[in-house]
C-alpha cells in the first residue's frame, strides 16, 4: 500500500494517508473507472454469453482466492481445495432444500444468503480439520495431506453418503425460485453476474484488509521464515490453522454461490482437476498477489474458451468435430502447455509484468 | 509486559541450571549453569562448535533440554514454546540473518510488534476502528522510536530481502527491539559486518542497554574479542559444552584455563586488532 509513487511535490503527513487505500487522485479515478466498467458497462454491452464467461471468471477468482492465501500467503501447499467448495455448495443446497425454513424467512429471501453464510462457516470448520496435518508436516508432504481432503470429502463422504440423502440419486437439482437474495431471484446470467461481482470485491477486500493487519502478516511471516516467526512471539500452528479455516470459508462462499448458477449440483462439478485447476491459476497470476489471483482467473478462463472458440470454427470439418468431442481433453492439455511455460518464461507470473508495466508508466518518459 | 513480579535491576532474570543437551549422543551442553542478572551485557564466548548457539536455542525454546532447568524471572519455562516465552519478554535475533525477506522493512519491525496488537480476523477483515486505530499508533512507535534509534528511514519501504547484509542485520535488530523486549538474545550480531557497521552495532547494543527508554538485558553471543571485552558486565566461556569461566572481562582474560583452551597462548586482543 504504501509503496505508492505520489507525484512530485506531494507529502504524506499523516500516517492515515500513508496508510491508506486510493492515495492519490488518478487512483482514485482509475479505481472509479473500473468500477464503472464492471457494474455498468459489462451488464449493458455483454449478451448472455459474456456475461457467463465473467461469471466463469468470478467462480475461479473467489475459488482461487483461498488457494492463494494459502499457497501464496502462508506457504501451505494446498491441492484439496475444491472439497470446501463442494462442502459449501452441498451444505448450502441442503439446507435449501431440506432445512424447514419459516415462511417469512422465504419471503425476504434470506434463506439462500443465510445458508451461504452457514455454508461458509461448514466449510471453514471441515478445512480446519484437514489442517490439522500442518502442524508436523511442511512441503510435499503436506500437499499429500491436503489431496486426502479431496478424496475423503468428495469421492467418499459425498458421492457415496450425501448424495444419498433424501433419495434423489446423484444429482440435486434445485427447484426454480428456491435461490433468492431479498427481494431478487437469481435467475438469470445478469443476477448471478452482480452477486458475483459483489461477493468478489467484498472478498477480495477482506484479503487486502487482513494483509495489511495483524493476522496477515503472521501468515506471511509463516511463509518467509517460521522459525523466527515463532521467536517474534507467533503462535506458528494456530495461525496455520487460522489460514485453514479462512481459507475454506471463503471457499464455502464460492461453492454456495455457484449453486446459482447450476440448475443442478453434483460430485462430478468438484473434481480433484478442479483443485490442481485452481493452484494453476495462482501459479499463473503470481503466487502472493491479488491481482495474480484475478489475473490468472481471466487469463485462465479466456484462453479456454477462446480455444473452444477457435476449434468452433472447424466444426463442420472432420478432424474439427472430433476435436471438439474430444474438447475436455485439449482443455487439460492447454492448462498444462500454459503452466509449463509460465514457469518457463515467467515465473512470477501476470502479476509481476502487471507490476513491471506499472513503474515503467510511473516514470515514463524518463524511466532511468 | 509479562506477568509475575517485577525484576529490580540486578536481580537474577535468567537462570540457566545443570542444563544438558543431547543430540544422538553427542553432547552439546553438558551441565551448564548460568546466572544472567537485569540490567547487564552477558556475553558467551566460546570457540566455533562450543555450543553457543544451542544455548540460545535451550534459552529460547527452540531446542528443549534433555535435562536441567531454564528459568525466567523465577520461573521454570523448560515445557513453554518460543512463542510463549516472547510473551515474557524474550527476543533474539540469529547469526544467520532469519527476516522476512518478502516483506518490507516497515512490516517485518511490526511483525516484531506481533504481541502488542490486538486486532483479531473480524476487524482486522474489516479494517476499522480498533484494528485501524492501532496500526496508526504501532506505527508512530515504530517510527519514532525503532526507526529513528536505527537510522534506517530511507529504507523503510523497501523489501529487506534487497537490502545489503548490515543492513538486514540492523533491521532483524530493530524487528526484536520492537517487542520491546527484556532479555534480548543476540546470537552473533557483528558476524559478517565491516568495521564501521561494527562500529555501528556496538553502539545500537550500548544504546538499548543503557538508555532509559530501553534497559534491555543484553545476552551477546560474539567471537569480536575488542568488542566484547568493551561492551561486557561479565563474560561466560563455553568450551565443548562445558564452562570454563564466569566473570568480568578482567577476570575472563586473565583466567589461565581461558587462555589455555579458547584463545591459545597469545593475546586476547589479536583475534581482531
Amino acid at each position: 500500500m504504501s509503496t505508492t509513487w505520489l507525484p512530485c511535490g506531494k507529502y504524506h503527513e499523516t500516517y492515515t494517508q500513508d496508510h491508506a487505500w486510493w492515495q492519490t487522485t488518478f487512483i482514485r479515478g482509475k479505481m472509479i473507472a473500473l468500477f464503472a466498467v464492471l457494474f455498468v458497462g459489462i451488464p449493458l454491452l455483454a449478451d448472455d454469453y459474456g456475461l457467463s464467461i465473467c461469471n466463469n471468471v468470478g467462480y475461479t477468482v473467489l475459488g482461487a482466492l483461498g488457494v492463494q492465501l494459502l499457497i501464496g500467503y502462508c506457504g501451505q501447499i494446498t491441492l484439496g481445495h475444491a472439497a470446501f467448495l463442494a462442502v459449501g455448495a452441498y451444505t448450502s443446497t441442503l439446507m435449501i432444500l431440506e432445512f424447514p425454513w419459516p415462511q417469512a424467512l422465504l419471503d425476504w429471501g434470506l434463506a439462500y444468503p443465510i445458508s451461504i453464510l452457514v455454508a461458509a462457516v461448514v466449510a471453514g470448520i471441515w478445512s480446519v480439520f484437514f489442517g490439522l496435518p500442518s502442524a508436523k508436516v511442511k512441503g510435499f508432504y503436506l500437499i499429500l495431506t491436503t489431496m486426502a481432503a479431496q478424496f475423503i470429502t468428495v469421492d467418499f463422504i459425498i458421492t457415496q453418503y450425501v448424495s444419498q440423502i433424501g433419495g434423489r440419486g446423484q444429482a440435486f437439482s434445485l427447484p426454480v425460485g428456491t435461490i433468492k437474495v431479498g427481494p431478487w431471484v437469481i435467475d438469470s446470467d445478469l443476477k448471478v453476474y452482480f452477486m458475483m461481482l459483489v461477493l468478489s470485491i467484498f472478498l477480495i477486500a477482506v484479503m487486502v484488509n487482513l494483509l495489511r493487519s495483524r493476522v496477515g502478516r503472521a501468515w506471511v511471516a509463516i511463509r518467509d521464515n517460521d522459525i523466527s516467526a515463532s521467536v517474534m512471539g507467533i503462535n506458528v500452528f494456530g495461525y496455520k490453522l487460522l489460514a485453514f479455516f479462512v481459507a475454506g470459508f471463503i471457499g464455502g462462499i464460492a461453492g454456495a454461490f455457484w449453486i446459482s448458477n447450476l440448475a443442478a449440483i453434483s460430485p462430478e462439478h468438484f473434481p480433484w482437476s478442479w483443485s490442481l485447476w485452481l493452484v494453476g491459476v495462482i501459479l499463473i497470476g503470481g503466487v502472493g498477489s491479488i491481482h495474480g489471483t484475478v489475473f490468472g482467473s481471466i487469463f485462465m478462463v479466456v484462453v479456454i474458451e477462446a480455444l473452444q472458440l477457435v476449434i468452433m470454427q472447424f466444426v463442420d470439418t472432420s478432424w474439427g468435430s472430433r476435436l471438439f468431442m474430444d474438447f475436455l481433453f485439449i482443455k487439460e492439455a492447454a492448462f498444462g502447455l500454459v503452466i509449463c511455460a509460465f514457469m518457463i518464461f515467467e515465473p512470477n507470473g501476470i502479476a509481476y509484468r502487471w507490476w513491471q508495466a506499472k513503474n515503467y508508466f510511473n516514470l515514463w518518459p524518463f524511466s532511468y | 509486559m509479562a506477568a509475575g513480579k517485577e525484576i529490580q535491576k540486578g536481580d537474577v532474570l535468567l537462570e540457566l541450571e545443570d542444563v544438558h543437551m543431547y543430540f544422538k549422543g553427542v553432547a552439546a551442553l553438558s551441565g551448564v549453569s548460568l546466572k544472567i542478572r537485569k540490567g547487564e551485557i552477558h556475553s558467551v564466548i566460546g570457540p566455533n562448535g562450543a555450543g553457543k548457539t544451542v544455548m540460545m536455542n535451550c534459552i529460547n525454546g527452540l531446542y528443549r533440554p534433555q535435562q536441567g532447568s531454564v528459568s525466567y524471572k523465577g520461573e521454570r519455562v523448560n515445557h513453554l514454546r518460543p512463542y510463549q516465552r516472547a510473551k515474557l519478554g524474550m527476543a533474539r535475533t540469529f547469526q544467520k540473518v532469519e527476516v522476512f525477506g518478502g516483506l518490507t522493512v516497515l512490516d517485518n519491525i511490526r511483525l516484531g510488534r506481533h504481541l502488542h496488537y490486538r486486532a483479531g480476523v473480524l476487524s482486522g477483515a474489516f479494517y476499522l476502528g480498533k484494528a485501524k486505530k492501532e496500526e496508526i499508533e504501532h506505527r508512530a512507535f515504530i517510527e519514532e522510536q525503532i526507526i529513528d534509534l536505527l537510522e534506517i528511514e530511507q529504507i523503510r519501504h523497501k523489501p529487506v530481502g534487497m537490502l545489503p547484509y548490515g543492513l538486514q542485520k540492523r533491521v532483524e535488530l530493530g524487528r526484536a527491539l520492537a517487542l520491546e523486549p527484556e532479555l534480548l538474545i543476540l546470537d552473533e550480531p557483528l558476524a559478517g559486518l565491516n568495521l564501521e557497521e561494527v562500529e555501528d552495532m556496538a553502539r545500537f547494543i550500548l544504546d538499548i542497554n543503557e538508555e532509559k527508554r530501553w534497559r534491555v538485558t543484553c545476552l551477546l553471543v560474539e567471537h569480536d574479542m575488542g568488542v566484547v571485552m568493551d561492551l561486557s558486565d561479565r563474560i561466560f566461556v563455553l568450551n565443548f559444552g562445558n564452562m570454563i569461566s564466569d566473570g568480568t572481562p578482567d577476570e575472563v582474560q586473565n583466567n589461565p584455563e581461558v587462555i589455555k583452551a579458547y584463545l591459545g597462548e597469545e593475546d586476547l586482543y589479536a583475534t581482531r586488532r
